[in-house]
């Protein structure tokens, strides 16, 4: 295993706001190696911006420790770390030129000005800003200003670069391409990216880890696959791409991590249980992903081995270019969405609304979650 | 049906004739009140070009008066001297430039301390921050002559030596009025500014001192001048606080003006007041101006 660039041991941070005590970050630890692309996804107000901060230095925890690259940072202040921020609205000083921008963090350090001028140059053509030294920061364009940020940053070659939302104020397709344009150049520069974010797509397609956060809490740290496919809790599974949820009671867990779970119009299923599922029975949900999701003419045939099919019917239709989404109801059970894909062309109108079908899946595709 | 297209018609007639008459008072209106502010200063511009030394009648233009309190022409009945009056406005270049100096100093500082810090009973010092803007001036100035003369007394009983009036109270006494403007003015320009500039900074490797030099200070540079000019106007300008706290030989050019009143309103006073008038526009003028450029750029 590679070397631990930033870890966070327990951390607390508070606010007081009003004189009410406001828990921004609960109890938070998390290791994050060196190299790393790591993204701090949630909502707004979730922590994930002060988590940042409390790295950056410019917020001191209430209680645990920060350390960088296995160094303690309590008392240690933001000029200090070794690490570089990029702002969400990139804060380049307006009075000075992209050039001098660059060169200010070089400055501080004490690089002669002849260097510090060269690598600010090197710095441009970095990210891909060539030409622009002399000019001011306002006559940029936002996705400019958005490279100079980045490369005012990645001069100073910090242990580990903070990314704040720097693509919140890009419009879509320049979000696309910096997307792309970031997840190279992060393995080229092969610094640790901690990248904070409430686009979940956008966590998905550029770190390599995730860490779900809400109310302050790390719900679940892992690869994206793993919290697309095995949401540890109700939120991540809920946060993180289109599911459906369906009430049921837990009847039993079996080994291998599944269990057998009624569903309110009395189907029995199976279903893989979550990780961190801690009810041992009693009332639960069932996650499954709609693209997961099968439908077939209805029949009487029971279902494959390690498959589940129930009977249902068709309520809704919709027509989204690639895919079809349909609305299934279960009886009692509630209702799913499923998502097929249109391979035909042109596409067959298989089914209509109102006609019973039936709706399946493997067993692995559903997860028990706590309530 | 006709009566009521009458009726209707009527109506619109009215309506009309009331928009016109409100478009009629909307253009009246400024017109009145613009009067009421220039009508004075207008009077005293047009008489120090006038011909006749009275002011009962305008009888043809002349730059006499100007021409005069440059030249040392002096009148018979006119307490006027070029020579006291250079040294009034000697007098008021000098209190005006120490006083703005110390008052820009402390009042930035007071600005930065309200913007940045956070300490018990923050808000009441901002309040009280206005206070001297709007407390009267007689009021300011009565308590600053009883003041030194307290302070004074209580030094005599200390050291035996006894102090008296002079440019060092006037100066005072002109930062105290001239701290508030000065941090009303630098604040306005540090609310506009962006304060994650001072963590990039930060974030950059800048420690507290650097980051003060070389972002935020460069940033609220054209508030801290705006101050300063207005703090100068102020200061030359200022007669009430000056005439309570002045002592002898320290003359400055309102309390001069003053001066030459008291026996008799000769054109060469309107000339000085309007070429005062001129010089302190002039100088407000730059300092909005500066303020004006920092709201838009950021």
């Amino acid at each position: 295993m590679s070397s631990l660039d930033v870890e966070l041991i327990d951390v607390v941070k508070d606010f007081e706001s009003g004189g009410r005590r406001v828990r921004a970050v609960d109890h938070v630890s998390v290791q994050i190696a060196d190299g790393e692309f790591f993204a701090l996804l949630g909502p707004s107000g979730c922590g994930k911006t002060t988590t940042l901060r409390l790295i950056a230095g410019f917020e001191q925890p209430t209680a645990g420790r920060v350390l960088i690259r296995g160094r303690a940072m309590q008392g240690i202040p933001a000029y200090h770390r070794p690490v570089n921020t990029v702002f969400q609205d990139y804060a380049l000083f307006p009075h000075l030129t992209v050039e001098q921008n660059i060169m200010f963090g070089l400055q501080m350090e004490g690089v002669e000005k002849k260097d510090a001028q060269k690598r600010a140059l090197e710095s441009l053509e970095q990210v891909r800003l060539p030409g622009v030294g002399g000019r001011k920061p306002h006559q940029l364009s936002g996705g400019q200003q958005q490279r100079v940020a980045l490369a005012r940053a990645l001069v100073k070659q910090p242990a580990v670069l903070l990314l704040d939302e720097p693509l919140g104020a890009l419009d879509l397709k320049l979000r696309k391409n910096m997307q792309v344009e970031l997840k190279a150049l992060q393995r080229d520069v092969g610094i640790t990216f901690i990248y904070v974010t409430h686009d979940q797509e956008e966590a998905i397609t550029m770190a390599d880890r995730i860490a779900v956060m809400s109310q302050g809490k790390m719900l679940q740290v892992g690869s994206p696959k793993e919290i697309y496919e095995r949401p540890g809790t109700h939120f991540v599974a809920d946060f993180i791409g289109e599911t459906n949820f369906v009430d049921g009671a837990l009847l039993e867990r079996e080994q291998a991590g599944f269990g057998v779970v009624k569903l309110m119009n009395d189907a029995v299923i199976r279903a893989r249980l979550s990780d961190t599922l801690s009810a041992a029975a009693g009332p639960v949900l069932v996650a499954i992903r709609p693209e997961r999701i099968s439908i077939s003419r209805a029949s009487a045939e029971p279902a494959g081995p390690g498959m589940t099919s129930l009977p249902a019917k068709l309520v809704d239709s919709q027509y989204i270019g690639t895919d079809t989404r349909f609305t299934l109801q279960i009886g009692e059970a509630g209702e799913l969405v499923a998502r097929v894909q249109n391979i035909d062309d042109p596409p067959k109108a298989a089914f209509s609304i109102g006609q019973a079908v039936t709706a399946s899946w493997r067993e692995t595709s559903a997860t028990v979650l706590d309530r | 049906m006709s009566a009521q297209a009458l009726v209707n018609e009527g109506a619109l007639r009215r309506n009309r004739r009331v928009k016109r008459l409100g478009g009629l008072g909307l253009w009246l209106n400024p017109l009145v009140a613009y009067f009421f502010l220039w009508a004075p200063i207008l009077v005293l511009v047009l008489f120090s070009f006038n011909q006749s030394k009275s002011v009962a009648s305008f009888t043809g233009f002349t730059l006499q008066w100007y021409s005069n309190i440059l030249n040392n022409v002096v009148g018979a009945e006119s307490a006027f001297s070029t020579e006291l009056m250079l040294n009034a406005f000697r007098n008021s270049l000098f209190v005006g430039t120490i006083a703005t100096a110390i008052a820009t100093v402390l009042g930035a500082m007071i600005a930065l301390a309200m913007a940045r810090g956070s300490f018990p009973g923050k808000r009441l010092l901002d309040g009280l921050l206005f206070l001297p803007v709007v407390i009267p001036e007689i009021t300011q100035a009565i308590s600053l002559a009883i003041f030194f003369k307290v302070a004074f007394d209580w030094m005599h009983l200390l050291s035996g030596e006894r102090m008296f009036p002079g440019f060092h109270t006037i100066i005072m006494a002109h930062v105290t009025f001239n701290i508030s403007y000065v941090a009303i003015v630098v604040r306005a320009r540090l609310a506009d500014m962006d304060p994650t500039l001072e963590e990039a900074a930060s974030d950059l490797g800048a420690n507290p001192w650097q980051t003060f030099w070389r972002v935020t200070f460069p940033l609220i540079l054209p508030g801290v001048v705006a101050g300063a000019l207005l703090a100068f106007t102020l200061s030359l300008d200022d007669f009430v606080i000056t005439f309570f706290t002045s002592g002898v030989g320290t003359t400055t050019l309102p309390v001069f003006v003053y001066g030459l009143l008291k026996l008799t309103v000769t054109p060469e006073v309107n000339a000085i007041s309007t070429i005062m008038m001129l010089l302190s526009t002039f100088l407000v003028g730059i300092s909005l101006a500066l303020q004006g450029r920092g709201a838009s750029q950021s």
